[in-house]
């Protein structure tokens, strides 16, 4: 390492992790009624009233929500950019977890954007769709959210691996947040079993594969990016110092 | 080629392995922790349903697979201390009876989830049956994960040098094992013994 290092849009990129899941959990959860969402055996008017009677809050939420999607990405790629100091961004192994964390964040942003837009297309014309239709687009952008969960664990895995990777005395990213992401990245695969229930733990509005499958990603964001932000700073520091 | 004989000795007490594994381990048994509190708040709103249930289960599978479980992790305990006392042919020797005794879980879990198949007994059978398939399903994916951090540590004890760094490894897997073990030893009286008040 040598002289100064550019960070300029650093800050800015990390920033969108958070920006991200506040505009994310008001637009598509609460005024798209998925935070949380109708249980599964919710009888198909109920779900097809909601859309009908707030059609233009859920236009609004998803429309909001679709916008900001990239923010993950954007974020993901600053968490990239950090990583590339504590494994090795030029060493080719470190170099494949950068991509990795990458590719993961951008797949996110895929998996959320595709399920909105059905959210969105339920909300579009609901009067002239019947009400099993209205169920069927939201139970299908449910599947596809939750069943997606493994190009996010991607982004998890990867992000760990590559913060664990650290030599420092003190890491850039503490150990246990690294592994924080790993595990949380696991414990998705609850949701494979998301689709064998109506009801209970497992079911997609349950305590398990709703509430703390959810949560556990949502408050990963925020810290890691605070973390991140910590980073940037010290890497700055390192640089000025060599 | 690597150093055979390394070793260190006479470390001070410390939280074994790496720190971080820790954050996963705790996290994990919190979440099982939460499988176990849902579990019973099921179990109180059926009690009849729970405890019929309970009765289709075979306890006898159960308990070897808790004693098996035991035993794989005695032989983890031999080899993280053959680790520390850098003696590799006993680091390998402990860690293969540690793999070996361990596919004992695997083989007594899969005859369980034939006969249960069998039987006509699925994940959607009814709740208990639910948690029984979910909670073991996890647990076993945890094994499998354990078997193959298992492995890679015969391979690192054969290519690596015997060093606090291997140590901090074999450490690691160690706590991870008995993390399976644990949670076994708490899946087991809930779901096999525990009966009905």
């Amino acid at each position: 390492m040598s002289g100064k290092v550019d960070t300029r849009y650093w800050r800015f990129c990390a920033w969108m992790g958070p920006v991200f899941v506040a505009i994310f959990y008001y637009c598509w959860g609460v005024l798209g009624h998925n935070f949380p969402p109708f249980s599964p055996d919710a009888p198909a008017s109920e779900v097809a009233g909601y859309f009908r009677d707030h059609r233009d809050g859920v236009r609004l939420g998803m429309v909001i929500a679709m916008t900001a999607a990239p923010c993950y990405g954007v974020w993901g790629y600053a968490l990239a950019k950090v990583m590339e100091h504590t494994v090795g961004g030029d060493n080719p192994s470190g170099n494949l977890m950068v991509q990795l964390a990458r590719l993961g964040a951008a797949w996110t942003t895929i998996t959320v954007l595709v399920p909105t837009s059905f959210w969105l297309t339920a909300a579009f014309r609901p009067d002239a769709l019947p009400d099993w239709m209205i169920q069927m687009l939201y139970d299908m952008a449910w599947l596809l959210i939750d069943l997606a969960y493994a190009v996010t664990s991607v982004q998890l895995f990867a992000l760990g691996v590559g913060f664990m990777a650290d030599k420092r005395a003190v890491p850039l990213v503490p150990k246990w947040l690294a592994w924080y992401g790993i595990w949380v990245g696991f414990m998705f695969i609850a949701e494979c079993l998301m689709p064998y229930f109506m009801n209970g733990a497992f079911a997609r509005s349950g305590i398990l594969n709703f509430w703390i499958e959810f949560l556990i990603w949502m408050a990963w964001v925020p810290v890691l990016t605070v973390y991140a932000l910590k980073a940037i700073t010290r890497i700055e520091q390192e640089h000025a110092a060599a | 080629m690597p150093q055979l004989k390394g070793g260190i000795s006479g470390q001070a007490h410390h939280l074994p392995g790496d720190s971080g594994v820790w954050t996963f381990i705790i996290a994990d048994m919190g979440a099982f922790a939460m499988f176990f509190l849902v579990f019973t708040a099921g179990r109180m709103a059926s009690p009849d349903l729970f405890e019929a249930s309970r009765q289709h289960l075979d306890a006898t599978l159960g308990l070897l697979n808790t004693l098996i479980l035991l035993t794989s992790s005695l032989f983890m305990v031999k080899a993280v201390e053959a680790a520390r006392a850098g003696e590799r042919g006993a680091v390998q020797r402990n860690l293969a009876l540690t793999i070996l005794i361990g596919l004992g879980f695997a083989v007594t879990k899969i005859m369980e989830y034939k006969a249960k198949g069998a039987a006509g007994i699925g994940l959607t059978t009814n709740e208990f049956y639910t948690y029984y398939f979910a909670f073991t399903g996890i647990h076993f994916l945890h094994f499998i994960i354990g078997i193959g951090a298992l492995l890679m540590m015969v391979a690192k004890a054969r290519r690596d040098l015997l060093d606090a760094k291997f140590v901090t490894w074999i450490e690691s897997v160690g706590c991870y094992w008995h993390m399976v073990d644990l949670l076994w030893i708490m899946l087991f009286p809930l779901l096999y013994l525990l009966r009905a008040g």
